[in-house]
């Protein structure tokens, strides 16, 4: 379902991703862990199409991102980590909006699976309002909508939990199961090692722009040499692929 | 009061502003280079054109001094009045609205520190472009005047002391509006204040048709001249202790005026800092968490807008209607900028009204000839209009997708089809305008139907060519990240594209002036034109057309890979 081969990012001359390779099936919810500056947003930017790769290919659904990218991104749906929006149009005009753009607008579904979608989100009493009004977490609310109108089949969510309350965060777990059960991938970056070792079917750590560990939370507990907590794994893991990455910067 | 922290909190001002020196990187410094360029023309041409009209003045017997001091407590008054306004607007960002506000009320600093601090910002934001666009009128009297030294420390220290006295009305002004009005309806209200003052004032100024002034003949007697000259003046306004000064440093008048005429502006200047420092112990901090508040819940609501977009995107494939109506809305709901509409009305009005009292007939040359001529190079005229239009307008469309540019980057729709979308977006809006602009004035000026054809269908094609360089620039330079979208035209990328647009209707102009002018004599002399003067006239017309395919073709392309690259 996705397929990363030897994905690479350079901003003048930092490798920000290091010859990325990945593979997640179809139905899992994938989760990308790493400290900050790893180049979790980078993966996830370049997976989304909006920034180039270096090198490597990106396969979602068996298209090359590179080579289609219209295709490809209509079976995407992506959600930022910042909820940028129109903040002068309402939720309604907003989903309208996206709806146009991928040319849903003449399906008879729409009103009635907009009217889902709001009311999944809890948002529907707000559907009038401009958006402008809106709070943080229910600007991200509306983009997770918005992100879902085309039934795409691979969602690719850059932290999704930030500016959500409590309420809202168990929300959207749950939503990402029923959708991984309905045969969606979600690939998800986070750096709450909670919602991974909670939804997350696989988890890949990556540091300075590689992954340094794969697997399920069992798989990682293996590999640091350690049970305990997944807090503890990923400290381990980092801590030793942050080493790994010194001494051949060092050796270079 | 502590003033410990006063310099701390101006410091990641002034070193931000010597990081961007020291590190930007050599296409910035190159677009700084030019944007410096361009400033220093402008700065050059205000000289010139006032020295100009000062050397008029001076030609006009027995009124050329009161004419010219007339005009310097003019300009002053308004320059004071632009900076009082700038000094409202720019408050509302650095005291109320700044994103780094939160922090720096956050820290354990004095209110009285932070809002001084604030002040500085708000001061050197607002006053800079006033004082270094102002100051080549202030040479251009020394220029003419010959005065000495003296004038100049005079007009650094009280011209220095008057923007302090701005600063303090327009920061009191804004403390005070802020209590009435949250400060984000506050910036909205004083936003359209400005519009509708600025309208006001330009209406105003050209209906009075100032160009009177230098010809005392249009008025019945010397009585209804001198109260045509009356400015608006008032012996308690800063503006006049220190045109008063100037005018005496300038004439070398008596020196008794200048004491008095010092101790004013300064006095004044430092009663409104302590008065605003007084006023903010008490208001600043409320005013500053009523805007950190929710914004007030507003309905978008089924209005008329609805129905005209619902029957105008009909015809348009549905991912570009859907462009076309979020931009429509997001347009008419942001008063910085529908209020923009009533400046173009303006501009509009006045450009028609010119035509109206051109004193065509007091000139020597036959009238056919001359109104041709003028309908002519009213095109270049149209063409300028329309390009100041696009700077506002059409090269901010890309940058109007704000942070939100990412929807669109990740969706579906090409940039390519976004750009042309946009492209035919304003495209018909702009050729019914700039017909209006030609075929009017055409109109009012009673040109040959030759001419009337010709113009229209030239204005016709160089709109093609303006609207392609207006989206294509605007693709070239996106600015993402802004506070205001008019901040995008003040860019080096609008400058850019004034430039190229400027230079586009000029070359048009060009080459169509040559064959036009055979044409033209031709008919005058009623003769049909030779195979010489065809070979001539065919080529010239057809470069014309090359041109504006080229202007289409270049400019979009660029863009489009522009934005497909952009990351």
């Amino acid at each position: 379902m996705i397929d990363l081969i030897n994905l690479t990012k350079l901003y003048k001359g930092l490798r920000a991703v290091d010859g990325l390779n990945l593979r997640v099936d179809k139905g899992t919810v994938f989760g990308f862990l790493g400290p900050n500056g790893a180049g979790k947003t980078t993966t996830i930017k370049m997976m989304a199409g909006i920034l180039r790769p270096t090198e490597g290919r990106i396969i979602i659904n068996g298209i090359d991102v590179r080579k289609e990218p219209f295709k490809a991104k209509r079976c995407i749906g992506f959600i930022p980590d910042q909820p940028f929006l129109y903040e002068k149009l309402t939720a309604m005009e907003f989903l309208r909006f996206i709806a146009g753009i991928y040319n849903l607008n003449h399906s008879q579904s729409l009103n009635s699976h907009v009217t889902e979608l709001l009311n999944l989100f809890e948002l529907s009493h707000w559907s009038g309002e401009l958006i402008e009004s809106f709070s943080h977490g229910m600007k991200q609310r509306l983009i997770m909508c918005a992100a879902l109108l085309h039934d795409p089949d691979v969602l690719i969510v850059d932290e999704p939990m930030v500016g959500l309350d409590p309420k809202a965060a168990k929300l959207v777990k749950t939503i990402f199961r029923e959708q991984a059960a309905k045969g969606r991938t979600i690939f998800m970056s986070t750096h709450s090692l909670e919602v991974a070792q909670e939804v997350c079917g696989e988890i890949a750590i990556i540091q300075a722009g590689k992954i340094v560990a794969r697997g399920t939370a069992e798989d990682l507990e293996r590999q640091a040499g350690m049970k305990g907590s997944l807090e503890n794994v990923f400290l381990k893991l980092t801590e030793d692929g942050k080493v790994a990455h010194e001494q051949s910067l060092s050796s270079s | 009061m502590p003033m410990n922290n006063l310099f701390r909190l101006l410091s990641p001002r002034i070193l931000g502003f010597r990081n961007s020196l020291l590190r930007s990187e050599s296409t910035a410094r190159k677009k700084a280079l030019i944007m410096a360029i361009v400033g220093l023309l402008f700065w050059a041409a205000v000289f010139v054109l006032s020295s100009r009209v000062l050397i008029h003045f001076q030609s006009v017997e027995m009124i050329g001094d009161i004419l010219a001091h007339h005009l310097l407590s003019m300009v002053l008054l308004t320059f004071f009045s632009l900076l009082i306004f700038s000094h409202i607007v720019t408050a509302l960002s650095n005291l109320y609205l700044s994103v780094d506000l939160e922090l720096c009320h956050s820290t354990p600093v004095h209110l009285e520190e932070l809002f001084l601090s604030r002040c500085a910002n708000t001061f050197v934001d607002s006053s800079w472009m006033v004082m270094i666009f102002g100051l080549p009128v202030m040479m251009a009297y020394a220029y003419v005047y010959q005065p000495g030294p003296a004038y100049y420390l005079t007009l650094l220290h009280m011209g220095l002391a008057t923007a302090i006295i701005a600063a303090g009305i327009g920061i009191l002004l804004t403390m005070v509006l802020v209590q009435i009005f949250p400060a984000q309806r506050t910036r909205d209200i004083v936003m359209l204040l400005c519009i509708f003052l600025i309208v006001g004032l330009y209406l105003m100024f050209r209906f009075l048709r100032p160009e009177r002034l230098v010809d005392p003949e249009a008025f019945f007697s010397i009585m209804q001249y001198m109260t045509a000259l009356e400015a608006p003046d008032s012996p308690y306004l800063p503006t006049h202790w220190l045109t008063e000064t100037l005018w005496d440093h300038l004439t070398g008048s008596g020196i008794e005026g200048h004491v008095f005429g010092t101790v004013y502006v300064w006095s004044s200047a430092a009663a409104l800092v302590v008065i605003n420092i007084w006023v903010a112990q008490f208001v600043y901090f409320n005013g500053f968490s009523k805007s950190q508040e929710a914004k007030k819940r507003r309905r978008g609501g089924q209005t008329l807008l609805d129905i005209c977009l619902k029957s105008l995107t009909k015809l348009i494939p549905d991912d570009l209607a859907s462009v076309m109506d979020k931009d429509v809305r997001t347009f008419f709901r942001d008063n910085t900028q529908w209020s923009q509409l009533l400046l173009l009305g303006a501009l509009v009005a006045v450009y028609l009204y010119n035509f109206t009292v051109l004193p065509l007939d007091r000139n020597p040359l036959p009238m056919d000839f001359l109104q041709n001529e003028i309908a002519f190079f009213n095109m270049g005229l149209a063409g300028f209009v329309l390009s100041a239009i696009g700077v506002r307008f059409i090269f901010p469309a890309v940058s109007a997708e704000g942070r939100a540019f990412w929807i669109l980057r990740s969706s579906p729709l090409s940039m390519k089809r976004f750009l042309w979308g946009k492209y035919i977006f304003y495209l018909f809006p702009m050729l019914i305008l700039g017909e209006i602009l030609v075929v009017f004035t055409n109109y009012l000026l009673h040109v040959s139907r030759f001419m009337m054809i010709l113009s229209s269908l030239t204005m016709f094609l160089a709109i093609f060519g303006i609207v392609a360089l207006g989206i294509g620039f605007g693709a070239l330079y996106p600015k993402f990240k802004y506070e205001n979208i008019a901040q995008v035209s003040t860019g080096f990328g609008g400058v850019m594209y004034m430039i190229i647009s400027a230079v586009f209707m000029g070359a048009i102009i060009v080459l169509e002036a040559g064959p036009v002018h055979v044409i033209f004599i031709a008919g005058f002399r009623d003769r049909a034109l030779t195979d010489l003067q065809w070979l001539y006239v065919i080529p010239s017309f057809a470069a014309v057309l090359l041109l504006v395919t080229l202007a289409i073709h270049k400019p979009m392309k660029m863009g489009i890979k522009s934005l497909t690259q952009y990351e």
